[in-house]
């Protein structure tokens, strides 16, 4: 590996597979997390299957690309958003008078529908959203602590 | 909104709390401190306004999550039940929390990235109420879990320390083969009952002996036994509580361990009804016993004074365990009130500690010395804790000893076992050796010589202060007023404990119990049985004065007094008095009881070495521990 | 037919528990505490089989007395518990590169600063 402007680039073929993967990993994570209610999967898996991005751009681009595409801070702010949008949509079954966590839609659409299954789908993509951001944050910040051991190889 | 959603909505506003802080709190001190404060407060007011319908009422509030009410006898959705034990001990997590969070806004003054703390603060206080107030076992399983996350992360959170991240790690890896015992019980439970509700299971399981439930209740247990660090599964306890911030240490031996006897109570008297068994009640007392005793003689032999504090925090709930292992009402009261007393003095000495790190930025006995003149407050509340804990009349802690004492006694003369009167001999004994550790620690650090490089020490801020008078005025009250504590806190919770049949008949309809041949136990009120406590403060106020008068006529130069008056010091004592003045001279920690230790130096060898710092050892102690109930439990219980 | 998977449950459980005990680099007991996790996810996810059942999706019309299908709620606890696992894993190898930097090993028997 040599320093290059910050961006390290590597060997053309894994660069070439990791662009190949890229939009079938980020496209297969999401139709996972929607389709979660009707086919197997769910927000959890869909959530990884997208977080593995982050390692996908790391491994074909190196760290720097990877640090710099995508944005810690703005990842580590919407981990929370996505926690806060689970609660406020758990709370709205006491708003409209019954339990905690209650389903107040699922009449509204028809049976075999993504939506059909009311909050509980909207719980789902909360929930995809959150391990989205929360597994790549995470990704994010041991691919940065690789950083301080590569620099003092370099250094020394 | 009617006050059955309080629970959830106190549960939910905590974890809330921390995702807001998440969001906009970093770097903002100011900003975060805030937030944490009134989540905590809107936390605590609806806690505390369940008192009324529950406690005075009697009502139980029975909640199905997502409106999922049992169908034909089954139940289907995860429920939250909140009675009066739920509710003792959540309002006692409740005030622990608070007072934390009070004393963590200066004490924390000194360290970044305090968005962090507040949010992983917040989140452990969500689980822990979530864990009292959940009647599904999974859902206590999963709270058990976020609780051990987030404790393992504030132990560790003053990283820049290399015994933090030790500290951290070893709680990290015996906390996570607590929960797998958790969860392998728990889930050889669900192939048996094929439900996951505490009501429906306590039906189920009421007696039914059969390998698989009894494997699941010795698995269960030892879960739930290395989550409130009984012996031997009380390893990663010395480490985490002195390396963790005085705040968080209060935090682990005030709630945390609290919410694993919970957890206990539930499983013995509500869930599998075993108590009544002898087998059950030998084992817990045993481990009870053992847990006392070597608790307080390891902290005979500590140099640290928060790691001697954790030792004694180990000692006390071998107390509690014995208490409540005895299956009596009374028992069961005594071992409560020494729960909530517990809470109350040892966070207190925990604040104390901190106070002390805070001051004098070390918490090795043998580099402190002569606080007390600089800090007299702080000397003040210490001095509270520690009559406390050693079980003085008229502080809290004689109270819930002395029921212990009467409990254990009591149990030994109506089943003619002398191993309960030996049980009360040991206790005693480990009471005394309570009060000498601590007359080694306030010597130590408040009394004696004041150490030259400790001279720039000041106390503490008044916002670090006011935590630690509260929970001292409230050691003081339990102390003298007892009889209200019984009977506003204790005699509902056992009650509600041991009257299983409400329990179940509140969460899946009327006379379900009946109906499924659960048989019924009847039992009656506790009285209290000693001297009036009022004559005990009158007297020790009279005392203390009478030492004081004492102190203040005599003369504290002792080569004035023996020279005659109006003349100088006579220099042939030069040899007795000149050499004390010109070195310091104070009894340092590790010399008030050498003797003691030199005496029994191949016990404390074999103790020591068995607390070898390597984390092998101690997962392999719990390991054993779970080999040694499961045995136990096989050859006594089924075997009969 | 699910013999097999008790077996093999119990097998990775003893296994990590044996991992955590005798290894002494700490990066195997991270591992192990993984292997346990996993074996104790087998061991739920065997218990809701039923022999041949279906696969639990219902639509309301199709639902009737006697339908006969696998067990959906270890299915759920195995989900839950696998997050757990995931956090547990990462959080405790974080750890392990924290500690590296302050005592410069992973061997577990030198990292005793705290004993006694």
């Amino acid at each position: 590996m040599r320093f290059k402007d910050g961006i390290t680039e590597q060997n053309v073929v894994v660069k070439c597979g990791s662009d190949f993967m890229l939009p079938f990993a980020l496209m297969f994570g999401f139709m996972v997390i929607f389709f979660g209610t009707t086919s197997p999967g769910g927000g959890f898996q869909g959530g990884v299957m997208v977080a593995s991005a982050v390692l996908l751009v790391y491994l074909g681009y190196g760290r720097e690309a990877a640090q710099s595409v995508i944005s810690s801070e703005f990842i580590r702010v919407n981990e929370a958003v996505g926690a806060i949008i689970y609660v406020a949509l758990a709370m709205c079954g006491i708003f409209a008078g019954g339990m905690f966590c209650e389903n107040v839609f699922f009449r509204l659409f028809n049976i075999g529908d993504p939506l059909s299954a009311g909050t509980i789908t909207f719980m789902s993509y909360a929930v995809g959203y959150k391990v989205l951001t929360g597994v790549g944050f995470l990704l994010l910040l041991l691919v940065g602590l690789l950083a301080l051991d590569t620099q003092e190889e370099v250094d020394a | 909104m009617s006050h059955i959603h309080f629970p959830v909505v106190a549960v939910m506003s905590m974890f809330v709390g921390g995702f807001l802080i998440a969001i906009f709190g970093a770097k903002r001190r100011k900003l975060s401190q805030g937030i944490a404060l009134v989540t905590m407060l809107f936390a605590d007011v609806l806690v505390y306004s369940l008192f009324s319908p529950v406690i005075l009422h009697g009502e139980v509030i029975s909640y199905w999550m997502g409106g999922w009410k049992p169908v034909e006898g089954y139940a289907i959705g995860i429920g939250y039940e909140v009675d009066q034990l739920s509710l003792f001990f959540a309002m006692l997590i409740c005030f622990v929390l608070t007072m934390s969070m009070i004393y963590s806004i200066r004490y924390l003054e000194k360290d970044s990235a305090l968005d962090h703390y507040y949010t992983l603060n917040l989140m452990l206080g969500g689980a822990l109420l979530g864990i009292v107030m959940t009647g599904d076992i999974f859902n206590m399983f999963i709270m058990i879990e976020i609780m051990t996350f987030t404790a393992a992360a504030l132990t560790a959170f003053r990283n820049h320390k290399a015994i933090s991240v030790e500290a951290g790690f070893k709680y990290l890896v015996l906390g996570s083969v607590g929960s797998g015992f958790i969860l392998s019980g728990v889930a050889v439970l669900y192939g048996v009952a094929h439900t996951l509700n505490m009501a429906q299971l306590s039906t189920v399981l009421s007696q039914n002996y059969n390998p698989s439930t009894i494997f699941a209740f010795a698995l269960m247990f030892s879960g739930y036994a290395l989550k409130s660090f009984l012996m031997p599964f009380h390893t990663p306890v010395p480490d985490a509580y002195s390396a963790a911030p005085a705040s968080i240490g209060m935090l682990h031996s005030g709630s945390l361990n609290k919410c694993g006897i919970y957890a206990l109570i539930r499983l013995t008297y509500i869930l599998f009804r075993v108590m009544g068994l002898p087998a059950v009640q030998t084992m817990m007392v045993l481990i009870g016993a053992v847990t006392m005793f070597v608790g307080v003689t390891m902290a005979l032999a500590q140099h640290d004074f928060k790691r001697l504090l954790a030792f004694h925090s180990i000692s006390q709930m071998g107390y509690v365990v014995t208490a409540i292992g005895l299956g009596t009402a009374i028992g069961l009261t005594g071992g409560l009130f020494h729960a909530i007393n517990h809470s109350m003095f040892k966070g207190l000495l925990f604040l104390c500690a901190g106070a002390v790190y805070y001051a004098a930025g070390t918490t090795d006995l043998d580099r402190l010395g002569g606080l007390s003149r600089k800090m007299p407050w702080t000397t003040c509340c210490f001095i509270v804790g520690a009559f406390s804990i050693s079980g003085i009349p008229p502080f809290n802690g004689f109270a819930s000893k002395w029921m212990i004492y009467q409990a254990t006694y009591q149990k030994a003369v109506t089943t003619g076992n002398i191993g309960y009167a030996l049980v009360t001999v040991i206790a005693v004994v480990v009471s005394v050796m309570t009060l000498a550790s601590f007359i080694k620690v306030t010597q130590a650090v408040f009394f004696g010589q004041e150490r030259p490089q400790l001279s720039a020490v000041r106390e503490v801020p008044a916002l670090m202060r006011v935590p630690m008078v509260i929970m001292s005025l409230i050691c003081v009250l339990f102390g003298t007023c007892y009889n209200l504590v019984n009977d506003f806190l204790l005699y509902p919770a056992v009650y509600a404990t041991l009257n299983t049949h409400g329990y179940v008949d509140a969460m899946m309809g009327k006379n379900y119990a009946a109906a499924s041949g659960m048989p019924f136990v009847k039992y009656e009120p506790v009285q209290f049985s000693f001297w009036n406590p009022v004559t005990w403060l009158v007297l020790f106020v009279i005392v203390l004065l009478a030492v004081f008068v004492v102190m203040m006529t005599g003369e504290s130069d002792r080569g004035r007094v023996l020279a005659n008056k109006g003349e100088e010091a006579d220099g042939k004592f030069a040899t007795f008095f000149s050499g004390e003045k010109s070195l310091p001279s104070h009894v340092g920690g590790s010399d008030l009881f050498w003797g003691f230790k030199k005496d029994f130096k191949k016990y404390f060898k074999v103790v020591q070495g068995i607390h070898s710092g390597i984390v092998n050892d101690y997962v392999l102690y719990a390991v054993c521990g779970l080999a040694f109930i499961t045995v136990f439990m096989f050859v006594f219980v089924l075997g009969r | 037919m699910m013999l097999a998977n008790y077996l093999t449950a119990i097998i990775l459980i003893v296994l990590g528990l044996f991992c955590v005990i005798t290894k002494k680099d700490l990066i195997k007991i991270v591992l192990g505490l993984g292997i346990t996790d996993y074996g104790i996810n087998l061991f739920i996810v065997s218990l809701g089989f039923n022999e041949g059942g279906t696969s639990p999706q219902f639509a309301m019309s199709e639902i009737m007395h006697g339908a006969y299908f696998v067990d959906p709620v270890p299915q759920a606890l195995t989900l839950t518990s696998i997050v757990i696992g995931a956090c547990v894993d990462a959080m405790a190898l974080a750890f392990v590169v924290m500690l590296y930097r302050h005592y410069g090993t992973t061997d577990s028997t030198k990292i005793r600063r705290l004993h006694g």
